[in-house]
């Protein structure tokens, strides 16, 4: 077994190497200051995440009109305090299994500075800041559409997707 | 073998007939010869008698001319004129004798002239004596020796012609022994050899005809004595014997096929069959007949026999069934006067009973009357608690309106909580969005979102609270409901029940009727037990013979039945 043991140099070089990793700094500080803050809410039992800089406000849906001849993932059009809005249902986009429209259904507004529309949701979560080191890249299990605007996971299960990228896709803003 | 019997007599006696013809034909032949040969015997012995008689002539009439000579007496020449007078004639025979033979022919004619000469000679010698000189004369004349001469050459001569004559006879003699010699052995051969020949063919037809036809015969009276195991040689004649021997061999073959399906008949076998030789075989088709008629017959007997054991089996099992059951009867009719003794007893009971229930009877009447007012109270009663139950059902249902508000409100409690939770939402973005100067108010967003969960969690608990409180209400409704329904149904039900009273009431009083009659009645059927006791009686004594009498009947049909299983044993023996 002398072939699989390994020698005393290797012993010495494997010891140091583990000492030097032990002796490592924290890096608490630069973790809390690299963190952002993201709006939480639900979608066909999946929790998502977006970056709050891009969201406007979150309203409930209320008197939505649906529109003829617009695309599926168009759910209508709903009035913000006297401005017209168009709504995006997201669980159409992306292939969820749709449910129907019940008062939990909430609107998030997206805003960055050139275009609105709302993003119809199953339900919000809240607000809550997220350590950049803590999301990590989108697994090779998620398919479809989606892979497109995903930024990461959290370890939560969170999936945080991309603001800028919704908003500038022309699939939807061409809608 | 191949000739007939007919033809075998036939033969021997042709052949006993043509040897007679040979041997008749052979004497006849033999005979005749002799005598030819006999004939000629005597002709010859005439020739010499003619021949002797010629020279006696001669000498005599030489004796005749010496007499004469001597004496010169006429009368000494009388012989001389006698023997000339016969000497030609004895010639002239002796001639005609000797025609068959040319040499004596011969002879005789060289005999005639000295013969003639020394006639001629005597005839000088006489004419001499007579004449002148007379006896000298003739006498120179005899002297002459001339006449001795020719006298002794007609005696050689004569005596060669006797001398040939004699061998003639002798061979003719000679000639004639034969024949007879001749004739005797045809006789004598002919007679041993017919004997001999006859006695062989008679032989021979004796063993080839009279010894089968004995065979035969010992067959046929051992036959008679009805001995059949007889065993007849094998033949190949084809004549009447064989004919015979075959005739009998078939009638022994028959005789023993009837003896054989006798034999099997008489072990009881019926299957022997026996056919006739013929339409005209008597005792076969009436043997054949018999067997039939034995055979139908014992079938027929078999079929009645086995009828028969059928039937006295059945009768003895239906009689030891009788039997049984006219014990069983014997037994249940005993039980039977038992019973009706009890029944009896059990009447006289029944009659006092009666009695009692019809006293009883008119009690309950009157129990009755006063059941039925106390139903009629009840009745009331329960209608008072149906009143009040209604009155529950009424305040219970205001109850359940009143949480079904309670829940309204609830409702836009929560939607008040949801708004708020929303506005924490919106003011934390705005907090976000304004940075640093925003962290306070984000804290104040954060508080205000928790106070909107709270007060959502309060306003669940409460929904909870109603859920439970209107489902007890439910509960109270569908409660007080049948309640309600309960008390209608108590109420139908004491209408029913005093209804249910006052039948009964009637009923009572129909059976306090009903019980007197039962009493009268039963009064009545205690009299007909006794009379139907009396009568069980009877049958019982009945019953009892019966049963002897069964008894007798199963043992008859008992015998009846072992004498048919001995004629089904005495039937089966024999096989049809």
């Amino acid at each position: 077994m002398s072939a699989l043991e390994p020698s005393a140099a290797d012993k010495a070089r494997i010891l140091q190497a583990r000492a030097k990793a032990l002796a490592k700094e924290p890096q608490s500080e630069q973790l809390i200051e690299q963190s952002v803050e993201v709006l939480e809410f639900m979608l066909a039992y999946e929790r998502y995440a977006l970056d709050t800089s891009f969201v406007r406000e979150v309203h409930p849906l209320k008197d939505i009109t649906v529109l003829p001849g617009t695309p599926a993932y168009v759910a209508g059009i709903v009035n913000v305090r006297g401005q017209i809005v168009s709504v995006v249902d997201l669980k159409v986009f992306f292939d969820l299994p749709t449910r129907g429209l019940t008062d939990q259904n909430k609107v998030i507004l997206l805003d960055d500075g050139e275009m609105v529309f709302g993003l119809l949701v199953d339900a919000v979560i809240g607000v809550q800041r997220l350590a950049l080191q803590t999301i990590q890249s989108g697994p090779a299990t998620l398919t479809g559409v989606r892979t497109n605007y995903l930024l990461g996971v959290t370890a939560q299960h969170t999936i945080i997707l991309d603001a800028l990228k919704i908003l500038s896709d022309p699939n939807i803003v061409c809608a | 073998m191949k000739w007939s019997i007919g033809a075998k007599i036939g033969g021997g006696f042709g052949l006993g007939l043509l040897i007679l013809l040979i041997v008749g034909t052979t004497a006849y032949t033999n005979t005749t010869q002799l005598v030819a040969d006999l004939k000629w015997v005597s002709h010859s012995h005439r020739v010499l008698e003619k021949l002797e008689e010629l020279l006696s002539n001669l000498k005599d009439a030489e004796t005749g001319q010496r007499g004469f000579l001597i004496t010169g007496e006429e009368r000494y020449l009388q012989p001389y004129d006698v023997a000339v007078g016969r000497l030609d004639k004895s010639y002239q025979d002796a001639l005609e004798l000797t025609k068959d033979n040319l040499a004596q022919q011969r002879r005789l004619e060289a005999l005639k002239g000295p013969l003639d000469a020394r006639m001629a000679l005597l005839k000088q010698i006489i004419e001499l004596r007579r004449g002148a000189q007379g006896f000298d004369a003739a006498r120179q004349l005899v002297l002459s020796d001339r006449g001795k001469t020719l006298m002794d050459d007609l005696r050689r001569m004569i005596l060669d012609m006797e001398a040939e004559e004699n061998t003639l006879l002798n061979e003719r003699t000679e000639q004639s022994n034969r024949s007879v010699a001749s004739a005797l052995d045809t006789i004598v051969w002919g007679t041993v050899g017919a004997f001999v020949l006859l006695a062989i063919v008679g032989s021979l037809l004796t063993r080839n005809i009279a010894r089968p036809l004995i065979d035969v015969s010992e067959i046929a009276s051992r036959i008679a004595v009805g001995d059949i195991n007889v065993r007849l040689a094998e033949t190949q004649r084809t004549d009447e014997i064989g004919r015979l021997l075959h005739s009998f061999a078939r009638m022994i073959a028959t005789l023993r096929e009837m003896v054989a399906a006798a034999q099997s008949i008489a072990t009881g076998d019926l299957r022997a069959r026996v056919a006739p030789q013929s339409d005209l075989d008597v005792l076969g088709i009436a043997f054949g007949t018999m067997v039939d008629n034995l055979r139908r017959t014992t079938a027929e007997l078999s079929d009645a026999v086995n009828v028969l054991g059928v039937s006295s089996s059945q009768i003895l099992a239906s009689t030891t069934q009788v039997a049984s059951g006219a014990a069983e009867t014997g037994t249940a009719i005993a039980q039977t006067t038992t019973t009706v003794e009890e029944v009896k007893q059990t009447a006289l009971l029944s009659s006092q009973k009666a009695k009692y229930v019809s006293d009883n009877a008119q009690k309950a009447t009157q129990i009755g009357a006063t059941g039925r007012r106390s139903v009629e109270a009840s009745i009331a009663g329960i209608q008072r608690i149906q009143s009040q139950v209604e009155a529950i059902a009424e305040s219970v249902v205001r109850m359940s309106e009143q949480s079904q508000a309670i829940g309204e409100i609830i409702a836009t409690v929560n939607d008040l909580a949801e708004q708020s939770n929303l506005l924490a939402v919106n003011a934390a973005i705005e907090a976000a969005k304004a940075g640093e100067q925003g962290k306070g108010f984000a804290v104040v967003a954060q508080e205000v979102k928790s106070l909107a969960e709270q007060s959502k969690q309060a306003t669940s608990q409460v929904r909870t609270i109603l859920s439970d409180i209107q489902k007890a209400t439910t509960a109270a409704v569908m409660a007080t409901e049948q309640g309600s329904k309960a008390v209608e149904a108590g109420v139908l039900q004491s209408t029913e029940a005093g209804e249910t009273i006052r039948q009964l009431v009637d009923s009572l009083t129909e059976a306090a009727q009903a019980a007197s009659q039962i009493s009268a009645s039963s009064q009545q059927q205690l009299v007909g037990t006794d009379q139907v006791a009396l009568a069980m009686e009877n049958i019982k004594q009945a019953s009892a013979q019966n049963v002897a009498g069964t008894r007798q009947t199963e043992t008859a049909a008992r015998n009846l039945h072992e004498l048919g299983q001995k004629m089904k044993l005495l039937v089966v023996q024999y096989k049809v």
